[in-house]
């Protein structure tokens, strides 16, 4: 629990620490659009947009509303074959009130991450991060695909990642395990004939788990099978790098990762 | 014509009914007398969702195999508690169309969709349909569009249909009606449009409102001084949306009322808001109030009370009762006396935060500042309840009450809301600690004192329906989609499979051709289930 906490948290702060950029909707549609928020979208999205039932919509991209165009077309419509409603009879100035509201917790504005974008690429290489993520199509598969990480998360996200990477596992970013499941979560296995398995949860329900180990060995498990089921909530299979970079290195690291901005 | 010659046959070889009353009021009261059907909602008035079948049973439930698969047309959340008779089953599929099948095959037989605008307010719930009722010779079924349909069993014909209230204001249709002696009972959904709930009761044959009890009482009514604020009780909610149950010995209908509005912020109607979180004791003949008791007053966490109802005798304290069980959206299980209403007991059937138990009658003791507020506070039970639509199970073969137990929490808001008809009225929400941190149980509970006999862990936070059988077995399906029958015993898990998604769907057994059959929901889909 403290842990998913301290996450929640660094997704907050990363946020939060950043000014809305200036050209934002005009403050009376944002402030409109947080009362119908309040009346109407809370129950699932949760307070603040940030993410209940149903998905966060405090960030900068959304997948079903890439324009505004298409978030009034939802909040209008629906989405089909989901739990989002149609939100009909809304005037079309209370539509823009909850795009404006909307868009204004997704905003991020277009700070220069601090340091050398260059340098940090050069650490991503010596560090042998490749080994494990991939960019842009390139590198190893254990690990996320960080091809667009710096359009989807923070830089104080990123910092803690490489930091304590247990304590950033992410979560509603991949299709599957479902939403709010920890994704890559560290599993420690042993089967009752005697067999230990270590690797990362790749999917789970109530009588089976399937894993992958660091070879990329897969093993499709019956629970009922096992001696011990170990999740390792709170640790990474990543090591943390906090030892191994200077200060300035790491600043560089972060705004490298911060760079990532997915494929034009 | 192939089809109407196989119909015909089927009526043949069926029940030996008159032709003109397939399941006549007498049929619905002795439902317990043919296990082969499955004649209302909850399996029959006492709402137990037990089945007297026993073919499949702890020994050779490994050996369970698909019978037939019905697809759906168009997805949707699929939350169907099918209704069989003599052959036919009558089904949902959301958002409110009704199929009936040929339960030997899965073949439809007629499906009726009704007219749904397109501008169509469903807000507090998906849109779904939960079942429909079956009375003589008529099907009934209510609508996303706040309406309620009479359609002839045999082609799926409409015969009459009435607009229960306005879904411009937020009145809306998910459950299934209840069928008693001449009469269709409903109740709405819409608690969180501002809603003032109330139970209907039309005439099975016209359609015609026979009468209508209101959840809320209006101003000079009796309880109306517990809504306090300027005319807070015109937009109470108190939605009434799962069926309820019947006693036809006590002549009581039992309804079980959901919410105040705004869900998340009290200020706006201080006081206990009767009736809402609360079940009503309804003479059936003209909507009086026999009893009330309220599990939450002045809910401020959606914790509303409308959860099944289940009705069952058993001796508490040396006296033979007659019982009312709920395991309640806030963490308590109550047994009630349901020819008083008094409160017999009362206990925690999953870890809740807000109140330090109850007092003798029933009455939460509030923990002090756990309502909802602007910065947020963890409370359990969650946003979504402990308990929820998901059906319960009682077997009086086990004397235990089935009921699979979320244990989850929520992070509380409170916000403003403005009232306005068809829009929102929630004045909050909460954000729910899902994924690792929160998971299900399925809890076999001494029906009579709540005890804990058994649990069997669920991965997630799901909402498993349960069906106990004299089998000896208890019926569910996860969140994740496995289908399984644990132990009614013990509940140790003796047949699982895998259906491709989650399973929202209510399961339901009967009998065809000496042959006990298994269905439930998942996905897009209806699985049923047989032995080789």
């Amino acid at each position: 629990m403290m842990k998913r906490w301290l996450w929640a948290g660094a997704i907050g702060l990363a946020i939060s620490a950043m000014p809305v950029r200036a050209a934002a909707q005009n403050k009376a549609d944002i402030d409109g659009g947080k009362l119908l928020f309040q009346g109407m979208c809370t129950e699932c999205h949760g307070a603040g947009a940030a993410g209940g039932d149903a998905p966060p919509l405090n960030r900068p991209k959304l997948l079903h509303a890439p324009t505004d165009a298409a978030l009034a077309n939802i909040i209008e419509n629906g989405i089909p074959n989901t739990a989002m409603p149609r939100v009909r009879r809304m005037t079309e100035s209370e539509t823009r009130q909850l795009v404006a509201y909307i868009r204004s917790l997704g905003k991020v504005a277009d700070v220069k991450v601090p340091g050398d974008v260059r340098k940090g690429g050069d650490i991503y290489k010596s560090l042998g991060c490749a080994t494990c993520h991939i960019v842009n199509g390139q590198g190893g598969n254990l690990g996320p695909d960080l091809t667009d990480i710096g359009f989807m998360r923070g830089p104080s996200y990123l910092r803690q990642s490489i930091v304590d990477p247990g304590a950033a596992l992410p979560k509603g970013v991949l299709q599957v395990p479902s939403r709010g499941y920890s994704e890559y979560l560290p599993l420690r296995i042993v089967t009752k004939q005697g067999g230990e398995v270590r690797g990362i949860r790749v999917n789970e329900d109530t009588f089976t788990i399937q894993v992958r180990d660091q070879a990329g060995k897969f093993y499709s498990l019956r629970k009922a099978d096992l001696e011990l089921l170990e999740k390792q909530t709170g640790k990474s299979l990543m090591p943390s790098f906090s030892n191994r970079l200077m200060p300035a290195e790491l600043t560089d690291l972060v705004a490298y990762l911060a760079s990532l901005q997915g494929e034009p | 014509m192939k089809r109407i010659v196989r119909v015909m046959l089927l009526g043949c070889l069926a029940a030996p009914a008159p032709a003109l009353a397939q399941v006549p009021y007498d049929r619905l009261v002795k439902a317990e007398s043919e296990p082969q059907n499955w004649l209302m909602y909850a399996g029959t008035y006492k709402s137990q969702r037990y089945t007297q079948l026993d073919q499949i049973n702890k020994q050779n439930v490994t050996q369970l195999k698909p019978a037939w698969v019905y697809q759906l047309r168009v997805g949707g959340v699929f939350e169907t508690s099918p209704v069989v008779v003599d052959g036919v089953m009558y089904m949902t599929e959301p958002p409110s169309t009704v199929t009936a099948l040929d339960v030997r095959t899965g073949r439809p037989l007629w499906s009726w969709t009704p007219k749904i605008p397109d501008d169509v307010i469903v807000i507090g719930s998906p849109p779904v349909n939960r079942g429909v009722a079956v009375l003589d010779n008529m099907v009934y079924a209510g609508s996303i569009a706040g309406h309620l349909a009479a359609l002839d069993a045999k082609s799926g014909a409409l015969r009459w249909d009435v607009a229960v209230d306005d879904n411009k204001i937020g009145y809306y249709l998910t459950l299934a009606p209840l069928a008693i002696d001449g009469k269709i009972i409903v109740g709405v959904s819409g608690a969180e449009n501002g809603i003032r709930g109330f139970v209907d009761a039309y005439d099975a044959k016209t359609g015609k409102r026979v009468w209508r009890r209101h959840t809320i009482p209006a101003s000079g009514e009796p309880g109306n001084e517990t809504w306090g604020g300027k005319d807070s009780w015109k937009t109470g909610g108190g939605s009434t949306w799962l069926t309820g149950s019947y006693d036809p010995d006590l002549k009581l209908l039992y309804w079980q009322v959901g919410n105040p509005g705004p869900d998340w912020n009290g200020d706006y109607r201080p006081g206990d808001n009767l009736y809402t979180c609360s079940v009503l004791a309804i003479n059936p003949d003209d909507g009086s109030l026999k009893w009330h008791f309220q599990f939450t007053p002045h809910d401020t966490h959606d914790w509303d009370a409308n959860e099944t109802l289940v009705l069952f005798d058993a001796t508490v304290n040396g006296r033979a009762r007659k019982l009312l069980a709920q395991a309640n959206r806030n963490g308590f299980y109550y047994v009630l006396d349901r020819a008083t209403g008094e409160f017999l007991n009362g206990t925690a059937f999953v870890k809740q935060t807000w109140a330090d138990g109850l007092d003798a009658k029933g009455r939460p003791r509030l923990k002090p500042g756990l309502d909802p507020n602007p910065e947020g506070i963890l409370v359990y039970p969650s946003i979504q309840g402990a308990a929820n639509w998901h059906a319960p199970s009682y077997s009086p073969r086990t004397n235990l009450f089935y009921q699979t137990a979320v244990e989850m929490g929520t992070i509380y808001y409170k916000g403003e809301a403005v009232y306005k008809p068809g829009i929102g009225f929630t004045a909050g929400g909460g954000r729910t600690i899902n994924g690792d941190d929160a998971w299900s149980a399925v809890r076999a509970l001494d029906a009579t004192t709540g005890q804990l006999k058994w649990e069997f862990k669920l991965l997630s936070a799901g909402r498993s329906s349960l069906l106990s059988t004299a089998g000896g077995l208890v019926f569910g399906g996860t969140e994740e989609g496995n289908f399984f029958a644990l132990d009614a015993d013990t509940g140790k898990p003796l047949w699982d499979t895998q259906l491709g998604a989650n399973i929202r769907g209510i399961p339901v057994s009967f009998a065809v051709d000496g042959k006990q059959y298994v269905a439930i929901a998942a996905g897009f889909a209806l699985f049923v289930y047989a032995l080789p």
